[in-house]
């Protein structure tokens, strides 16, 4: 009898504790949410207001509004930012890929001490303040005209990708059994067939995760777009920043800015939770 | 089978062919090294942003750092910020992870909303909680004021920013801490616990006895991040108080921008730049070789 009061207190108890974790992750986010939907007046209201008429105006106007203080073109400014995102990010994940897929497969199949040392340098890389690589690179951009390019931004998000994507593959690409590779070789298959047609195709949902993992950081990242970034290429996390002006925060934009920029992070969390925490996880297998 | 040509040796050599595999992320590795040698030779010098023309100053900036109070303050905080996240991070990661380890229906749920913080902007996290903290019109002084409690100054007092901005800091990551935990409890083997079970041990004593020291490696790995991470944090802070109010939550990295951007000294940024990144690489280069070494023996 005691004994089952102590479970059921215990169960208690642990519910109660997802209860908290639960309510302290949510409610920031329902708090944005619901911010980004209120009317102006509803947003300063005190006490906060909990029951409200929803307005879809803030998104109206960070997504199709605000087009008459971009005089290079008609596409909103939000918009654009949405776009360099995609571009900036897009590229370098695949770029990020290209380079690292290889490495990846070399570092995680042939562990030599030369080998693990390379590894170590990326991950050292991942560790390191980014400002010691691009404060001086930026003088090194604005004397090769890649100052505000998408080429220049691209290479500069290899700091956070390429290192992500060769840590992660390396793990998935060590638990491959030998005899696949032996088979394969036993085939006639060269050394580039083992790799392409054997190993990348065992390894796929590996490069899932490193894709997502690396194209959610890649496009949260906020001080390479403001260092590297002028009017041009400017990211989304940057065009967040742009609805705090120097006299006012449009407190409704801004959170109408945040809850778009943050839609690829909520699809991930949703659909490819498992990839995320398989990906991290493997990360941090030695 | 085999081709026979100028690209056999490409291909079919074992060694030739990984050598190329490996070649272009390795020339990324070598070529990011450019930039940073040049910004430690800027560190020794007067460089102002636009300017075309500076002097040698050797330690010169590195002195006048340790001399400026900015500095200390920034150092101070820097290193004050870390402890606190890492202080709050791994005791609640490791609750979190010990629940979410509890076999439960729950549990695919909870995965996912966990995943939320860390995926969603920094900045977006960070602009979310300042407005949450505005000290008067903001929902956790309302919150604090139905329990009869005074409002709160968070982001805008200087004892209480730290502080705030480590809270900001741990809704972000904790779920990071809490994923590797927990997949760092799922690898224990069912027989090490069976057995501390055999031998009569509670919960809380197979916790802490077992688990806990199974987790060592995850543990690492996980100061081995935040430490790092945090010594390095930027968006957080640059989103909400950039250093404000008064110095307070001025961290080294904060500063580097600051001086490197606002005031145009890249010399001096550099310089703090380089303490900060000499910091945080005493840092990793020992807790990589912990966490190299741990779980062999």
């Amino acid at each position: 009898m005691r004994k089952n009061t102590g479970k059921l207190l215990g169960t208690v108890a642990r519910y109660v504790c997802y209860a908290a974790f639960l309510l302290v992750i949510l409610f920031p986010l329902y708090w944005i949410v619901t911010m980004s939907l209120k009317e102006y007046k509803d947003i300063i209201a005190f006490p906060p207001k909990f029951w409200f008429t929803p307005t879809l105006d803030h998104y109206r106007e960070v997504l199709f509004g605000g087009a008459s203080f971009s005089s290079v073109s008609n596409m909103p400014e939000f918009l654009r930012y949405v776009l360099n995102s995609l571009l900036t990010t897009g590229s370098a994940v695949a770029l990020g890929l290209v380079l690292g897929l290889p490495a990846a497969y070399v570092l995680g199949r042939v562990r030599t001490k030369l080998n693990e040392q390379i590894a170590g340098t990326f991950m050292s890389y991942r560790f390191a303040p980014e400002l010691a690589v691009i404060l001086p690179l930026y003088a090194i951009y604005k004397n090769a005209g890649l100052y505000d390019t998408f080429i220049g931004l691209i290479l500069v998000h290899q700091l956070i990708v390429l290192p992500l994507v060769v840590w992660i593959m390396r793990g998935f690409f060590r638990e491959i059994p030998r005899d696949i590779e032996e088979a394969a070789r036993i085939d006639g298959a060269n050394e580039w067939q083992i790799f392409l047609k054997v190993m990348l195709p065992v390894v796929k949902a590996g490069i899932g995760s490193a894709m997502i993992i690396s194209f959610v950081f890649s496009w949260n990242n906020l001080l390479f777009g403001l260092v590297m970034s002028g009017g041009g290429t400017m990211p989304v996390t940057m065009g967040i920043l742009q609805t705090m002006t120097f006299d006012q925060i449009k407190w409704g934009e801004m959170a109408a800015a945040a809850v778009v920029s943050s839609v690829p992070g909520i699809v991930i969390a949703v659909f490819a939770q498992r990839f995320l925490v398989k990906g991290l996880t493997m990360g941090a297998v030695k | 089978m085999k081709k026979h040509g100028v690209l056999s040796v490409f291909t079919d050599n074992e060694k030739v062919a990984r050598f190329f595999m490996l070649m272009p992320a390795f020339l990324v590795l070598v070529g990011i090294l450019v930039p940073f040698v040049m910004g430690v030779w800027t560190s020794l010098t007067d460089k102002k942003l636009y300017a075309t023309h500076s002097n040698f100053v050797f330690l010169q900036n590195y002195i006048d750092n340790f001399t400026n109070p900015v500095f200390l303050t920034s150092l101070r905080n820097t290193l004050l910020y870390v402890l606190m996240a890492i202080l709050l991070q791994l005791p609640l990661g490791l609750l979190a992870a010990a629940l979410l380890d509890i076999p439960s229906r729950t549990k695919g749920f909870m995965r996912t909303v966990l995943v939320f913080p860390l995926l969603i902007p920094p900045i977006v996290s960070s602009l979310m909680w300042k407005t949450m903290m505005q000290p008067n019109s903001g929902m956790l002084n309302y919150l604090l004021g139905l329990f009869g409690i005074d409002s709160f100054p968070w982001l805008t007092g200087i004892h209480t920013v730290l502080f705030s901005l480590v809270i900001v800091d741990t809704w972000i990551y904790l779920p990071f801490v809490t994923i590797i935990l927990l997949s760092g409890l799922q690898s224990l083997p069912s027989d090490i616990l069976e057995s501390a079970q055999v031998d009569g041990a509670g919960p809380i004593r197979t916790f802490f006895s077992i688990k806990l020291r199974w987790l060592k490696t995850s543990i690492l790995l996980i100061l081995l991040f935040r430490i790092c991470d945090s010594l390095k944090t930027f968006e957080i802070i640059y989103s909400t108080t950039r250093g404000g109010p008064m110095n307070a939550s001025r961290t080294l990295n904060i500063m580097a921008y600051e001086e490197a951007f606002r005031w145009s000294n890249t010399g001096q940024a550099m310089s703090i730049v380089f303490t900060l990144w000499i910091i945080a690489f005493v840092v990793s280069t020992y807790l990589m070789g912990k966490w190299n070494k741990s779980g062999i023996e």
